[in-house]
């Protein structure tokens, strides 16, 4: 781990009318980092991952990328920086087939701007290959594939371009214990390769099998950000639902650093 | 379709599935069955419907229809609809004709007029994507707006004697051959490919080479197809939209010129409901007014099926108005199958 934060959000804020839902939060990232976000539904989390992949507005505060202040006026501003993003919505265009999702807006084109679907269906078959050896549909219309093959692609998008920053907004959802398997591995890899992994989850086992940090956010405020050793599945939960961490936790601590 | 293949797959690939072809693919072929069938139907109940000459006639009147439809079909591909076509259609040609009047030459008179037509989408695009009126209210604005201009500067009065170049567009043809009779007469021996048929075949295959090849056309169908995913994609959805509006409104001034070249007049009166048998066309080739789906070789289909239903219907003397109530139930047939293929 680095000194440089990779991203550092500072006190992000966004409302909708009267319901804040991000409320002053700062988060730092670091190279090779994995941080848990979680929450109960509605704590904020999309938002906040939404604000940092540029693809909504925070009414307040500074994202920093290397040190440096930036403004993401859309998605691709984020991209650009090396911010990717699987968002828990998939954003795939249903009609279109996992190659055209896969190059969406970045697609690859011939020395004649024409666009170069043969070699975008031969790096789709690579990347997609590396997450589910299984995938074949590539050339049906997304629509048509289940759930699992749905997610690979939006993970394959993010993971294809030269990436610093991942967002993964609870990326296992829809998938079976063998795709969210390979979902561990990678995510494991791509640490080891030094990218930032912000990785939005509720399940617990998975946290805890493989991130740094936990942040957890609750009615869209960050009530807790701590070490994964500094914190038993118990006081997340307390964070989550609560608010706050179990009244006999700073004791606890106190006791393991001595 | 997709729920139906989701759950015949299994969601793991099925050797079944592939060797199905896609519903798009299946709504074309049943539209070119349909299109075969009307002429095998018209021309047993018209002995003078099969020949070159009607065929010819078919070929000019499905030009227009087509050229509104191509542009059409870009618009509904992204999810809109472009309602103005027809008075577009009008102002175009009335432009055209105004400043070849003035004393411009035919073919910068003409690019004005296209130029008259790309303006009025431009505006259509601007009104849809930045005061973000739905594509039917700010199109339906157009239409009156077009329309209203075009009887102004006309003061509702037809504009003719433009001169002979000026239906050239309209009435030309490629290869036509004409013998010199000795009576004097000319006696056409091939009456040739019309002006406006190839100008309509350029067209699609400009227009299908754009949706197929390029990224633009890409970010089209991605648009129509879940326009948030789009954007979160990086796709410039408010630019791939203005695109399509301005591209409608350019064919529709294209249209606007081929028509009243055929006239040798300017009609500000001309194109009425044009956009219905337009979108008629589109929608029958397969096209879907929720979006993401189209195809310019449908809406050929499609508009040679409008083309041939009025004039095969007008050779076996049914009544306009009987041909307006079959046109309105073809369309709503159309649409019909098109929302059970949504809902699937
Ligand atoms: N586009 C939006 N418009 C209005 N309210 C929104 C919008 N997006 C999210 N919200 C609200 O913001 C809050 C946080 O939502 P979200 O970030 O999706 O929570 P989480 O991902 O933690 O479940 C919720 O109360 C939600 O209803
Ligand atoms: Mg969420």
């Amino acid at each position: 781990m680095s000194n440089t934060p990779l991203v550092q959000m500072i006190g992000i804020e966004k409302h909708f009318g009267g319901v804040r839902a991000v409320d002053h939060v700062s988060l730092d990232l670091y190279p090779g980092e994995v941080v848990g976000v979680l929450g109960h539904n509605g704590a904020g989390k999309s938002c906040l991952m939404r604000i940092l992949a540029g693809a909504m507005l925070p009414n307040e505060g500074e994202i920093r990328v290397g040190g440096k202040t930036v403004t993401f006026a859309d998605p691709n501003d984020a991209r650009e920086a090396g911010i990717e993003t699987i968002y828990q919505t998939l954003a795939l265009a249903d009609h279109l087939d996992a190659p055209s999702n896969l190059f969406l807006g970045r697609e690859l084109k011939t020395r004649f701007g024409n666009l170069d679907d043969a070699r975008m269906l031969e790096e789709s078959r690579k990347v997609l290959a590396r997450l589910n050896p299984n995938f074949k549909n590539l050339s049906d219309p997304v629509s048509s594939l289940s759930g699992g093959q749905r997610q690979v692609i939006a993970i394959a998008r993010a993971i294809y371009f030269d990436t610093r920053v991942l967002i993964m907004d609870e990326p296992t959802a829809a998938l079976g214990p063998s795709e969210t398997a390979m979902v561990s591995d990678l995510i494991r890899q791509l640490r080891s390769e030094g990218i930032g992994i912000l990785l939005v989850s509720h399940d617990m086992h998975d946290v805890f099998d493989l991130c740094d940090r936990v942040v957890v956010m609750n009615k869209g405020r960050l009530v807790g950000a701590h070490g994964i050793d500094e914190v038993t599945k118990d006081d997340v939960l307390s964070l989550i639902v609560k608010g706050e961490l179990p009244a006999d936790w700073s004791a606890r601590n106190l006791e393991a650093a001595q | 379709m997709s729920q139906a293949v989701k759950s015949a797959s299994g969601g793991t690939s099925s050797p079944l599935a592939s060797l199905m072809p896609d519903a798009s693919k299946m709504h074309r072929l049943s539209a070119l069955l349909t299109l075969v069938l009307l002429i095998i139907g018209f021309s047993l109940a018209s002995q003078s419907f099969f020949s070159v000459n009607n065929g010819l006639t078919v070929l000019l009147q499905t030009s227009v229809i087509g050229l509104l439809g191509i542009g059409l079909t870009m618009v509904i591909i992204t999810g809109g609809i472009d309602l103005s076509v027809g008075s577009v259609l009008a102002l175009s040609g009335v432009a055209s004709a105004m400043v070849i009047k003035a004393g411009l030459p035919v073919i910068p008179g003409m690019t004005f007029g296209v130029i008259v037509g790309a303006a009025c989408g431009a505006i259509n695009g601007l009104v849809v994507t930045r005061l973000r009126i739905p594509p039917f209210v700010a199109t339906l604005g157009m239409m009156l707006m077009a329309r209203g201009l075009a009887l102004q500067l006309t003061g509702a009065a037809p504009i003719s004697r433009l001169g002979d170049a000026f239906g050239v567009l309209g009435n030309g043809a490629l290869f036509r051959v004409v013998e010199m009779q000795p009576n004097g007469f000319p006696k056409v021996i091939f009456p040739g490919i019309p002006y406006p048929a190839i100008l309509l075949l350029l067209v699609a295959i400009a227009v299908a080479y754009m949706l197929r090849r390029r990224q633009i056309g890409r970010h089209i169908y991605a648009t129509g197809s879940n326009e948030e995913a789009a954007r979160l994609s990086g796709v410039r959805v408010d630019h791939t939209k203005l695109y399509a509006y301005v591209m409608s409104g350019a064919l529709a001034g294209l249209a606007g010129n081929v028509l009243m070249s055929r006239l040798v007049t300017a009609q500000p009166s001309e194109g009425v409901m044009y956009e219905l048998d337009a979108i008629a066309a589109a929608v029958i080739g397969g096209a879907s007014l929720s979006g993401g789906v189209g195809t310019v070789s449908g809406t050929l289909i499609g508009a040679f099926i409008i083309g041939i239903l009025r004039n095969g219907l007008n050779m076996a003397g049914v009544s306009a108005f009987i041909q307006q109530i079959v046109i309105g139930a073809v369309v709503i047939g159309a649409v019909w199958i098109d929302q059970i293929r949504a809902r699937q």
